[in-house]
C-alpha cells in the first residue's frame, strides 16, 4: 500500500507540473482579455453595474433619513439574493463560460487549441479560471460599488453601521456569495456548453429549477446552487405571492457546510467536464 | 444575333401577387422550424398543461366526479376567468420558451450564412421577408395560446349544463386579444433580438434574458426608488396585469401598485417601435465582411 503510494507520489512529481502552469497562464490572460476587454463584452458591464446606476441615481437624487437604514439594508440583500443571484450572474455566467468552449465551436477556432501541444484538461480548466476572474471581477466589483453607494448616502449613520456594526460583515458575505455563484454557475454552464450544441434551452431549465426550487423537497434543493448560497444570506428576504406559501423550509445550515457543499458541487462538475473534453469531437458541419 | 447585343431586359412576363411572395417565406419558414425535433418536443411539452386543464374542466363538469373528488363543493373548482387566467398565462410562458427555440431558426441562419443578399435579389421587399418570418413565427405560437385556450373554452361551453358560453363571450374575446398580443410582440422583439446576433446559442438566450433581466431591472427600480413605475420594466408584470384585465379575472395587486392601460399600452407599442427599428437595421441586402 505504502509502495504503490509512494510510486503515485512519485508519479505526480514528475509531471511538466511548471509547463502546464505556464500553458495555463498564458490561456487564462488570453481568454480574460477576450471576456473583459472586448466590445463584445459590454452587455455584462451592463448586467453588473445597472444596479450601481440605480443606486447612484438614489443617492444623488433622494433624501435618506437615518430611520430608512434599514429599509436600505433589506433592499441590497434583495437586489443580491433575487438580481444577482437569479438573474444577472445567471445570465452574465451563461454568456462567458458558454462562450468559452461552444464560442470556440462556433468560430471555429477550437480545433487550434486542440491541435496544440496542450493537455485538453489544462485547456479546460484554464478557460475555467479565466471565465471565473472574468466574472469575479465584474460583478464583486458591482457588489462593492452597490455596498458602499448604498450606505454612504447616510453620511455617519451609514458608516457608524458598516464599520461598527454589522456592515463590514455583511458585505463580506455579499463577496463569498457572488465568488460561489460565478463559480458554481460557471462550471454548470461551461458543462452544458459541451455537451449540447445549444446550452441555452439547458440553462433555462436550469434558471427553472432555481426558482422552484424552495417549493422542492429538501433532498431535491441539495441539487441546486441557489439553495446553498440561499444559506449564505446574511439577511433572508422571503418571496412573496403562491411561493411564499409552498416554500419547503429546510434545517438551517452553517455557512462552511453550505461554501464545502457548494465546492464539492462544483469539483464534481468539473471533474466531469474533464472527462467529457477527452472524448469531445469537433464537427464543425454540424455545428 | 452577337453576344454583345444582349443586354439587360426587365423580365416582362406575367408576375406572382405580392402576396403569394410573402406566404412562401412564410411556408419555407414553418418547414424550417418544424423540421427540428426539439421544436415538436417543445409543443408536445406546452400541450401537457392543456391536457390539466382540461381534465380540470371536465371534472367542474362532471355530476359523478363533483360528487366523488370534489364531494359536492362546487367551491373547489369553478371555471370562471381566473380559471382562463390561469390558462393563459401557462401557455403564454410556454410560447415564450417555444419562440426562443423558434425565432432564432428563423432568422440567423440567414444572416450568418449572409443569404440576405440573394433572398432579397429576389422579388421580395425587406417588409415582405420580415412579415414572411413574422407569420412563420405567429402561426407556431398560435398553435400553442389562442388556439388551445379557446378549443377549451368551447369544450367548458359544450360540457356545462348551463348556457354558459353565450354568456361569457367577452371572456373568449379577452383570450383571444391577450395571446394575440403577446404573441405578436414575442414574434416581432425574437425576430429583432435573433437579427442583431450571429449565433443562434446567443439569441435563445438573448430573448430570455430581454424578459427577465428589465424585470429584474424595474424590480431594483421600485424598490430603490419607491415607485411603481419600475413595474413598467416588467414585462411578466405588465402583461399579468393586461391578461387579468381582458379577462375581467379579479386583481391581486394592491390599489396602490394600480398600473394605468395606458402606461400599459405605451410599454408594449414601445417595445414593438424598437424591436422594428432593430429590424429596419439589421434586415438588409449587404454583406459584412471583417478582416
Amino acid at each position: 500500500m505504502l509502495e504503490r503510494a509512494n510510486t503515485f507520489k512519485k508519479h505526480l512529481m514528475e509531471q511538466p507540473w511548471g509547463l502546464w502552469w505556464l500553458q495555463a497562464r498564458r490561456l487564462i490572460r488570453i481568454e480574460v482579455r477576450r471576456n473583459l476587454f472586448s466590445w463584445k463584452a459590454s452587455w455584462i458591464y451592463f448586467l453588473a453595474f445597472i444596479p450601481t446606476l440605480i443606486i447612484l441615481i438614489h443617492l444623488l437624487f433622494e433624501s435618506h433619513p437615518a430611520f430608512a437604514l434599514s429599509d436600505d439594508t433589506n433592499v441590497l440583500a434583495g437586489i443580491v439574493q433575487f438580481y444577482y443571484i437569479r438573474l444577472g450572474v445567471f445570465f452574465g455566467c451563461l454568456g462567458i463560460f458558454s462562450r468559452l468552449i461552444r464560442g470556440e465551436m462556433i468560430e471555429r477556432s477550437l480545433h487550434l487549441y486542440l491541435l496544440s501541444p496542450v493537455r485538453r484538461e489544462i485547456l479546460l480548466l484554464a478557460k475555467f479560471a479565466a471565465g471565473s476572474i472574468s466574472a469575479l471581477v465584474l460583478f464583486g466589483s458591482a457588489i462593492i460599488a452597490d455596498f458602499a453607494l448604498m450606505y454612504a448616502a447616510f453620511g455617519a449613520a451609514g458608516q457608524d453601521c458598516v464599520f461598527n456594526g454589522p456592515g463590514l460583515g455583511q458585505l463580506e458575505a455579499y463577496l463569498a456569495i457572488i465568488i460561489l455563484a460565478c463559480l458554481g454557475y460557471g462550471a454548470v454552464f461551461l458543462l452544458l456548453s459541451m455537451m449540447f450544441r445549444n446550452p441555452t434551452p439547458a440553462a433555462m431549465l436550469v434558471l427553472g429549477w432555481e426558482a422552484i426550487n424552495p417549493v422542492l423537497p429538501s433532498l431535491l434543493q441539495k441539487i441546486s446552487v441557489a439553495s446553498y448560497l440561499r444559506h449564505l444570506m446574511p439577511v433572508t428576504i422571503p418571496g412573496d405571492g403562491i411561493f411564499a406559501l409552498l416554500t419547503v423550509q429546510t434545517d438551517p445550515v452553517s455557512g462552511w457546510a453550505a461554501t464545502l457543499g457548494l465546492l464539492l458541487l462544483i469539483a464534481v462538475v468539473l471533474a466531469y467536464s474533464c472527462l467529457q473534453i477527452r472524448r469531445l469531437e469537433i464537427r464543425y458541419t454540424t455545428d | 444575333m452577337s453576344v454583345y447585343k444582349h443586354e439587360y431586359r426587365a423580365y416582362s412576363g406575367r408576375v406572382t401577387p405580392l402576396w403569394t411572395r410573402v406566404v412562401v417565406l412564410a411556408r419555407y419558414g414553418f418547414a424550417e422550424v418544424w423540421s427540428s425535433k426539439i421544436t415538436v418536443g417543445l409543443f408536445t411539452l406546452s400541450m401537457l398543461p392543456v391536457i390539466v386543464f382540461l381534465i380540470g374542466i371536465y371534472l367542474a363538469n362532471n355530476p359523478v366526479a363533483r360528487l366523488i373528488i370534489m364531494r359536492g363543493n362546487p367551491q373547489v373548482l369553478t371555471i370562471d376567468a381566473a380559471y382562463f387566467l390561469k390558462v393563459l398565462e401557462t401557455q403564454s410562458w410556454l410560447a415564450l420558451v417555444l419562440s426562443a427555440w423558434i425565432a432564432p431558426r428563423l432568422v440567423t441562419f440567414d444572416l450568418a450564412d449572409n443569404a440576405l443578399p440573394i433572398l432579397l435579389s429576389h422579388p421580395i421587399s425587406r417588409v415582405g421577408y420580415v412579415l414572411g418570418k413574422f407569420i412563420a413565427l405567429f402561426a407556431s405560437l398560435s398553435l400553442v395560446t389562442w388556439i388551445p385556450c379557446l378549443l377549451l373554452f368551447a369544450y367548458q361551453g359544450y360540457s356545462s349544463s348551463q348556457p354558459w358560453a353565450v354568456a361569457n363571450i367577452p371572456l373568449a374575446g379577452g383570450i383571444m386579444a391577450g395571446a394575440v398580443i403577446w404573441i405578436t410582440l414575442l414574434s416581432i422583439l425574437g425576430l429583432a433580438l435573433s437579427s442583431w446576433v450571429k449565433w443562434r446559442v446567443v439569441a435563445t438566450g438573448l430573448i430570455f434574458a430581454a424578459i427577465f433581466v428589465p424585470a429584474g431591472v424595474g424590480g431594483i427600480v421600485s424598490a430603490i426608488l419607491r415607485t411603481k413605475w419600475g413595474f413598467l420594466l416588467n414585462l411578466p408584470v405588465i402583461m399579468s396585469e393586461l391578461w387579468q384585465r381582458l379577462l375581467g379575472a379579479p386583481e391581486v395587486r394592491w390599489p396602490d401598485q394600480y398600473i394605468p392601460n395606458a402606461a400599459i399600452a405605451g410599454v408594449l407599442i414601445l417595445i414593438c417601435v424598437v424591436s422594428v427599428a432593430m429590424l429596419n437595421a439589421r434586415i438588409r441586402a449587404r454583406e459584412v465582411v471583417r478582416g
